[in-house]
């Protein structure tokens, strides 16, 4: 069985022979780099000092190579865009060391400057004549945006201020995505997560728009908030012209990538926090679902893709809502959030939706547990949301700084010994 | 509906204007600064954190809310003299940890305590604990409340309680910690005196700290 039948067949809610499992396919479901250098030291992939390369700078996510796919068995990959959030390209790769003294490879626009303070600033495009747009705090691990908010003045405001980056998608960036979709294909097995952009409604990581030279509009992440209600018919407004041009983007997109994707991400949004969601239901309903219902009806129609959404925290009341509007795969189920355990999650929702996530708490039991509470959360996780498919293995969110590495090894020894169908505990 | 009463009404719907409007009325009539706190903006902030904990407020709601408060309190603050200055709840240095850059949840807390009558001393985010040592002394401050969101910066809420021990500082101050990835365990852990699991559980911890 290749990976690519073992996702589709769980995304049909089906069993095939083991879980399958995501690891580094998209933004939300990588590895921090130190972790992934240490992680690949420990597995004896690289000799000592063997540079590991930063394929997200914002989250300073490390590269899943496909020698560390094929030793954990990862069955998904993903296509990006090459443009990275900080609006340079991943290309052009030089040396670098994060603050762990962990040796890594960056792209060539990753033009950074510390500031008096010993933090490190990042610049759009790698241009170092505008102001910074991300800051790494001494001895941090990944960048923050630095909100550039021009003054607001509410009789000015002008819809395309905040539509800047949503232009349509450029020639050479779907020839790219073109070939990396025919490569993807035929030279691996894998699933392929299409990371196509400009779907995800006031998702707050991009409102400040860190890849932009001078951002315009509302890019203050309160006032952003704020905006949601005080200023509704802008945002609204925002949404609408957003929407049209992210799916004229996905008609251009799915036109040269076709169903060699079996997953698009859609909304990377959060609509939630610890103890609640973020933002009302009907809140919800309002602003945000009649534009996730439109994406999504028309991936269902044109394509055979399964719609992505990921929202951190608790959105155990929004769960209903997502699943009407059309999304096939809920990330990256936060478990440690209030009304998020696996069992109700899965006995309400499973049959409707299939769970990308959510395999160990990386809040808690991956970097402060010991290898065997990391071994019995993650075998509990698999028992749970394995029942009959729909359901993909990866960390709730991405393996951050700091883990021991080995509960990242105990986590995927786990994986392989406890992700085999039919599950232990069940006839044939 | 009496003044104070339209001013709780104005706050809750987090109508800043209005809010300030009656604010600046109600001290032309003779109203004194330190009578707002009790009668208008405490209740009004009680009933916002009660709307958040039944679910009938979300972030955004709350965060319109508290700039309401805040457009009287900014104007309140400074006429507050002698006695009614001290008069506080109790002084708080707020800040996000060190290697932390984020300030929403802190700011919210920030708000909703200085909406129940705290004096507020926000250090920002990437607080280090030299710097919550140094505001605690220069401040007087009786509780430090300590925000982190990552789980590799949630450590360094040791640091600043080990900071404040070592200058002497423990026993005069009440700490208290949150923020997306911390637990009451983890507050026990740390030698905390307190967990606020969102920012109305917050304030309650605030008030009972303060009066133990």
């Amino acid at each position: 069985m290749t990976s690519r039948e073992r996702v589709q067949l769980v995304l049909q809610h089906k069993e095939p022979d083991r879980m399958p499992l995501d690891l580094g396919a998209s933004p939300v479901t990588g590895m921090q780099v130190d972790t992934v250098y240490n992680l690949r030291q420990a597995l004896h992939l690289d000799p000592p000092g063997t540079p590991v390369k930063v394929v997200e700078p914002y989250q300073m996510l490390g590269e899943i190579k496909s020698d560390l796919m094929a030793v954990l068995g990862v069955d998904v990959v993903g296509l990006s865009q090459r443009a990275t959030q900080f609006g340079f390209k991943n290309e052009g790769w030089k040396p670098w060391t994060t603050f762990q003294g962990t040796p890594v490879l960056v792209p060539a626009g990753f033009n950074t400057e510390p500031d008096a303070n010993g933090d490190i600033l990042m610049y759009p495009e790698g241009d170092k004549s505008v102001p910074p747009s991300g800051r790494m705090p001494k001895g941090g691990f990944y960048f923050d945006s630095i909100v550039r908010q021009p003054p607001i003045d509410d009789s000015a405001l002008n819809v395309e201020d905040n539509l800047e980056e949503f232009g349509p998608v450029a020639a050479d960036a779907l020839n790219y995505l073109s070939r990396e979709a025919e490569r993807l294909y035929s030279e691996t097995d894998k699933a392929i997560l299409g990371n196509f952009g400009g779907t995800g409604f006031g998702d707050i990581a991009l409102v400040p728009a860190p890849w932009l030279k001078h951002p315009k509009g509302i890019r203050d992440v309160e006032e952003w908030y704020v905006s949601t209600l005080t200023r509704r018919d802008y945002v609204y407004k925002i949404f609408e012209r957003q929407c049209e041009i992210g799916i004229k983007n996905l008609e251009e997109v799915f036109a040269v990538v076709g169903n060699r994707v079996t997953v698009c991400y859609v909304s990377g949004t959060d609509f939630g926090q610890q103890n609640g969601p973020f933002i009302s239901v009907k809140t919800y309903r309002d602003l945000f679902k009649p534009f996730h219902r439109e994406i999504n009806n028309w991936i269902h129609r044109k394509t055979q893709w399964k719609s992505f959404i990921h929202s951190c925290g608790s959105v155990r009341a929004l769960l209903p809502d997502f699943i009407d509007a059309g999304f096939d795969i809920v990330n990256p189920v936060q478990c440690s959030a209030a009304g998020m355990a696996p069992e109700e999650l899965k006995k309400e929702f499973g049959d409707r939706v299939t769970f990308w996530g959510g395999g160990v708490d990386t809040q808690r039991t991956l970097p402060f547990g010991t290898p065997d509470e990391v071994r019995k959360e993650v075998c509990e996780r698999l028992r749970i949301f394995g029942q009959s498919g729909g359901y993909v293995f990866n960390t709730t969110h991405n393996v951050q700084a700091r883990v021991p590495v080995e509960n990242v090894v105990a986590m995927y020894e786990t994986v392989r010994q406890c992700g085999r169908y039919p599950l232990a505990g069940r006839p044939a | 509906m009496s003044q104070f009463e339209e001013m709780q009404q104005a706050i809750i719907d987090g109508k800043a204007p209005v809010v300030k409007e009656l604010t600046e009325q109600a001290l032309r009539d003779g109203v004194k600064p330190a009578e707002f706190f009790p009668k208008a903006i405490v209740p009004a902030m009680n009933e916002v954190g009660r709307r958040m904990r039944d679910c009938e407020f979300f972030i955004p709601e709350v965060l319109i809310a508290a700039r309401a408060a805040r457009a009287a309190t900014d104007i309140l603050r400074p006429l507050l003299v002698g006695d009614e200055a001290s008069r506080s709840a109790g002084t708080v240095v707020c800040c996000t940890v060190k290697g932390d850059l984020h300030d929403i949840g802190k700011n919210i807390v920030a708000m909703m305590l200085e909406s129940a009558g705290f004096r507020i001393v926000d250090l920002g985010v990437d607080a280090s604990p030299e710097k919550i040592v140094q505001a605690v002394q220069e401040h007087k401050a009786n509780l430090v409340a300590m925000s982190a969101l990552l789980t590799t910066t949630m450590v360094n809420m040791k640091a600043g309680i080990a900071a404040l021990a070592s200058a002497g500082l423990r026993d005069h101050v009440k700490i208290m910690v949150g923020g997306a990835p911390v637990t009451e365990n983890w507050a026990r852990s740390i030698g905390a005196d307190g967990y606020g699991k969102d920012a109305p559980t917050a304030v309650d911890l605030a008030r009972s700290l303060v009066a133990n």
